[in-house]
């Protein structure tokens, strides 16, 4: 009974029921990064546009979404929130796929600036018709790279990149790492997150 | 909430489900540890000079007894959260006084007025610009006689203009001028010196001999900032050859008192006889009368033998006389264009204020004046008793009250409009050497507030203003096309503005002014405003309620302060009550006993005990408005005596704490310049330090960057600046009288005043060898690489036992749930800053947000950080420079040559506690012929 329960303890917060990786959120739309990013093309900045500069990656307002759907798709059911939402000046409200607690502070842009992919975080977002997390973000996942970023890091020009790999041509760990001045500074402070 | 069970098999996320029962929970009466779920909900239009989570910041002013001081205010997504100084303004340099950091409290306070009332029942707005447009016939027909328009004092050009136009449109107007806090002395003294209110700008970088008599040069003057800086210039010895000598005298210790070498107690009753000592010796090269007190023949002489460097000032608190002959004496000692300077009055319309308000509630009474409006202030509050302005107000046909909040004035007017809020408002002011400042709006306003500009705009029969417009085009002229004026807006001043210094002759007549010398049997009453509150117009705003008095630590109440002689010869104990009479009118109020008051002087505070304000301000403490007549708006004679009950009073001074030994541990140290310059060393501890640490191995360092700070008690002058911009900046809470009373303040930052004469903020020493991280059982508190002693509030379960072990007493403790509590909605807060819960403890973390913003914007940028690019917000706040703080391994920061000093020493570091926080101890100049009296 003791073993179960400190079985039931240790391992119930490891599992995907509780994290909630690879289980989808219901949302107003049904928006699908697989149609827009993989079919598309578009880049993730065009909508979230606040990740290279700000803490906030952001999530687009109505009228990016309208820049497109006022010429196409502009009459489907499936849309109609977001027009009423245009029409009536009232935000569509999305449901957290990632929801970190409150007490800790998580920069976008310096994750970019060195060479952190969205990938890295994210996943693969254009396989996904629908939006679910890829990676548990635990302390354990955040901790596991600030204690050794080095593999994790890709060149400037494959952080959008949502297909890119280690090849053996890519330069190694602690070459990234002193690319991106990385090491000086203990990442792994309490203080670094957590204010 | 969340979206209710999806339909297709999605699961319940586990916070989903504590989140629903948090709801029922709440629902239910309880509320559960979990708030609402957040949705991620952005705009539909975004905004185009916004970037959601990047701060912005605008300039603006904060503007007290109409004189501004620029500031800048930081928006986050759109909504202010934090104030800070413009350097850029010459009032501000950088800094800014409590009340500014305040203002923001103001700005999201829910008990605002919320709309116009019609005799104190809600109307709406267009019901009052119907009976307006009906007035406004009336008063064309009379060409508005009988109209009156009472503000307070006026710097701002545009009010001004506005003013004029309307005059023009109604001749028969009048403007009447009131403030409490009364500069009436002030203007009356330069009218007898020059013939016309001049303002004395001090430049006391080259002021070499200071005489300060009771007063505001480093507290309220207008440019008291600026004042400020320029002083603590000259005050280091470590850092200026040439360290001058200030002399105060006066009858209640003021900021400028205790920041003096010296400082003379005299009641009012024996200030004549110093400044006929004065005018005998400088005016005339005579020897001082007899009847003078003994140090003033060394304080003359020490004038004398720095002339031009010399500079007297004296308090609004002092007679018209008592001015005139200091400008005589400043004069005498040459130091006009040297150590002062005469500018033009920074005021559009100067006048003897209190003839002003005494002509406007005869008008009242007697039914001349039938249209009034009153726009800001609280005059049938502050107003002297013996005018009686709230009955007169009851009897004009259709008055106007323009009021942040309903308040006695709103209550007794026929109509009350809501005022927009600094922050909601256009408009313009000038700082004390004349320099125009644009205040801009920073938000449409939340309660349909309208500004005194659109107010007046409104009597002129625009009924639809917009403040903005109004005040482009007035400043059309001067800032002719876009660029000028955007310019204007970005540096928060309008250049060119500046006055130029004025060449007014002084009149023969002041050299022989004096004031009356009036003996009183009983004791003296001194009415002065309370530092925080001022007039009154504050007590709703939590912040400075709670913000210890510098003298006092006094919080939520205003007792009378009462020297111990008289409190010994009355048998009076701390808080006891007594009843204090003027002129037959009695207030019975409890007493606090400071030493340093002149002997038989009474200190009332006034600004408390208002009748009618929010829900902050109720109750709190009492009225002395109801002692203070008009002629007696500073001192008057006065009763005191005991009577039964005492009162419980909340003070955070815990001096009365310390042991014996604990009092000669020297925590705030002092020398004289003699010894200073004799051996620099003086301050340094003469025995070694505990060798013993509590630590096997020292916490890892990093070799390039380690925080450190260095506060330099020469330049502290206790003006508490600092405690209220970190309590804006960290999401602290306020607790309420009755907590504070159980020592349960939530200040990170406390200034303790030392032997009654020396301010010492104490913080966080963010120790590298801390007590408090070893007694942690979750490790909670940690240090970083960097050296900051961190806080991880998730991790405390409260124990205490971290507060227990630190010796500096600086570690702060949520009893209850303060924040939650708080009448503050989530948006007023600042979001780089956790808001704690109850159970948690917090204290000092260096601005920890600030140091992460800067280090990510330099990381961004591939360089190091900046020395001065990272200010914590005491150090921005403070107008002296007291605090600086930057990386201690860079030998060329400032902090690292603040450290250099002679002076510095480590509180308490003969624990080894080897604390990043350090002092440089305060010296004094003495003079070998002057003692203290």
């Amino acid at each position: 009974m003791i073993m179960a329960g400190v079985g039931w303890w240790w391992g119930g917060a490891r599992t995907d029921f509780e994290t909630g990786v690879g289980w989808t959120l219901d949302q107003p739309v049904p928006f699908s990064h697989e149609h827009h990013v993989a079919g598309l093309g578009i880049d993730c900045r065009f909508c979230h546009s606040g990740v290279e500069h700000s803490a906030d990656a952001g999530i687009p307002p109505t009228y990016t979404c309208m820049t497109c759907h006022s010429q196409v798709w502009t009459n489907a059911a499936i849309l109609e929130p977001v027009r009423a939402s245009f029409a009536q000046n009232k935000p569509i409200r999305w449901n957290r796929v990632v929801d970190l607690p409150d007490y800790v502070y998580f920069n976008h842009s310096i994750h970019i600036s060195k060479g952190v992919g969205c990938a890295s975080c994210h996943g693969e977002v254009d396989r996904l018709p629908l939006m679910a997390k890829q990676k548990p973000f635990t302390m354990q996942f955040c901790l596991d790279c600030h204690r050794d970023p080095g593999p994790t890091l890709r060149p400037r020009s494959a952080v959008f990149d949502l297909h890119w790999k280690r090849e053996s041509t890519t330069p190694s760990a602690q070459q990234m790492l002193d690319f991106y001045h990385i090491g000086g500074r203990k990442l792994t402070d309490c203080t670094i997150c957590h204010r | 909430m969340t979206s209710p069970i999806p339909p297709f098999g999605d699961p319940w996320e586990r916070r989903q489900i504590l989140k629903m029962m948090a709801a029922g929970l709440a629902l239910g009466g309880v509320s559960g540890c979990d708030g609402d779920s957040d949705a991620l909900v952005p705009a539909v239009m975004p905004a185009t000079d916004m970037v959601p989570g990047v701060p912005g910041l605008f300039t603006s002013a904060s503007v007290i007894g109409g004189y501004a001081e620029g500031i800048l205010i930081e928006h986050r997504d759109g909504r202010p959260v934090k104030v800070a100084g413009n350097p850029k303004h010459p009032a501000s340099l950088g800094a800014t006084d409590v009340f500014a950091q305040a203002l923001l409290l103001g700005f999201y306070d829910p008990d605002r007025a919320r709309g116009p009332t019609l005799n104190n029942r809600p109307v709406g707005l267009s019901h009052f610009m119907t009976a307006l447009d009906k007035r406004r016939q009336h008063l064309a027909e009379t060409h508005g006689e009988g109209f009156r328009i009472l503000t307070g004092t006026v710097t701002s050009p545009t009010l001004a203009a506005q003013i004029a136009q309307l005059r023009a449109v109604y001749p028969g107007l009048r403007w009447h001028q009131w403030e409490a806090v009364s500069r009436d002395q002030v203007r009356a003294g330069a009218q007898l010196a020059y013939g016309r209110s001049l303002e004395t700008v001090p430049r006391l970088e080259r002021a070499n001999v200071i005489l300060a008599i009771d007063s505001d040069l480093l507290s309220s003057a207008p440019g008291h900032l600026a004042y400020a800086r320029a002083f603590a210039e000259r005050r280091n010895p470590a850092r200026t050859q040439h360290m001058s000598r200030v002399y105060a005298v006066e009858s209640m210790p003021t900021l400028t008192g205790l920041a003096a070498d010296h400082r003379f107690a005299v009641s009012p009753p024996d200030m004549p006889a110093v400044l006929a000592g004065l005018a005998a010796a400088i005016l005339r090269d005579e020897p001082i009368p007899d009847g003078a007190p003994p140090w003033l023949a060394g304080v003359a002489a020490d004038l004398k033998s720095h002339r031009r460097g010399a500079f007297i000032h004296a308090g609004p608190d002092q007679p018209a006389e008592t001015h005139a002959l200091v400008h005589a004496l400043n004069e005498a000692l040459e130091g006009r264009g040297h150590s002062f300077d005469l500018l033009p009055s920074a005021e559009a319309a100067p006048l003897d204020q209190r003839a002003s308000l005494t002509d406007l509630v005869r008008g009242m009474e007697s039914g001349a004046v039938d249209t009034l409006l009153i726009l800001g202030g609280n005059p049938a509050f502050t107003a002297p008793v013996d005018l009686g302005f709230e009955a007169a107000l009851r009897k004009v046909a259709f008055s106007v009250s323009l009021a942040d909040e309903p308040n006695e004035t709103s209550a007794a007017a026929t109509w009350h409009i809501p005022e927009a809020h600094p922050f909601e408002a256009w408009g313009d002011a000038r700082a004390f050497d004349g320099s125009v400042a644009i205040q801009q709006a920073q938000a449409l306003p939340l309660y349909g507030g309208r500004s005194q500009n659109e107010m007046l705009a409104i009597f002129n029969g625009d009924y639809y203003p917009d403040g903005y417009s109004m005040l482009r085009r007035a400043w059309q002229d001067r800032l002719a096309g876009d660029q000028p004026w955007r310019a204007a807006l970005m540096t928060g001043v309008v250049e060119g503005t500046a006055a130029a210094p004025v060449g007014d002759a002084l009149r023969p007549e002041a050299a022989a002014a004096l004031p009356k010398a009036e003996k009183s049997a009983g004791v003296t009453v001194l009415f002065r405003p309370d530092p925080h509150l001022l007039d009154g117009r504050f007590a709703n705003n939590a912040w400075l309620q709670e913000l210890p008095r510098p003298l006092t630590k006094l919080v939520w109440d205003n007792p009378l302060l009462v020297p111990p002689a008289l409190a010994d010869r009355l048998g009076l104990a701390k808080g006891d009550k007594a009843a204090l009479t003027v002129d037959g009118r009695r207030v019975e109020a409890p007493v606090w006993i400071v030493p340093g008051l002149a002997d038989d002087c009474v200190v009332a505070q006034f600004g408390f005990g208002r009748r009618r304000t929010g829900s902050v301000g109720e109750g709190a403490g009492w009225d002395y408005f109801q002692l203070r007549r008009s002629l007696g708006l500073h001192d008057a004679p006065a009763k005191l005596e005991k009577i039964p009950g005492r009162h419980v009073l909340a003070s955070t001074d815990r001096r009365g704490l310390l042991t014996e030994t604990e009092r000669e541990a020297a925590l705030a140290r002092q020398s004289t310049l003699a010894s200073f310059l004799a051996d620099a060393q003086v301050l340094k501890s003469p025995g070694a330090a505990v060798s013993v640490t509590l630590y096997d191995q020292p916490p890892a360092q990093s070799a390039d960057m380690a925080w450190g700070m260095s506060i330099d008690l020469n330049a502290c002058i206790g003006c508490n600046a600092c405690i209220v911009a970190c309590q804006a900046e960290n999401n602290i809470p306020v607790v309420g009288k009755e907590q504070v009373a159980r020592e349960r303040e939530m200040h990170w930052l406390r200034i303790d005043l030392d032997e009654g004469s020396q301010f010492q903020p104490v913080l966080c020493m963010h120790c590298e060898e801390a007590p408090c991280e070893v007694v942690c059982p979750v490790g909670a508190t940690v240090h970083d690489a960097e050296g900051l002693n961190g806080m991880v509030y998730n991790r405390c379960i409260g124990t205490r036992f971290c507060a227990n072990n630190c010796p500096y007493k600086v570690r702060r403790f949520n009893f209850m749930a303060f924040s939650a509590e708080e009448k503050r909605p989530a948006q007023s807060r600042n979001p780089e800053v956790t808001v704690r819960a109850r159970g948690v403890m917090e204290k000092c973390t260096f601005c920890v947000q600030r140091i992460a913003a800067a280090r990510i914007q330099a990381d961004i940028e591939n360089r190091p950080i900046r020395d001065g690019e990272l200010k914590t917000a005491c150090q921005s706040a403070c107008p002296t420079q007291a605090f600086t703080f930057g990386n201690i391994r860079d030998p060329d920061a400032e902090v690292s040559r603040r450290k250099a000093s002679p002076l510095t020493y480590a509180m308490l570091g003969e624990l080894n506690t080897r604390p990043r926080v350090t002092y440089e101890g305060r010296i004094r100049n003495l003079s070998t012929d002057a003692e203290d009296g």
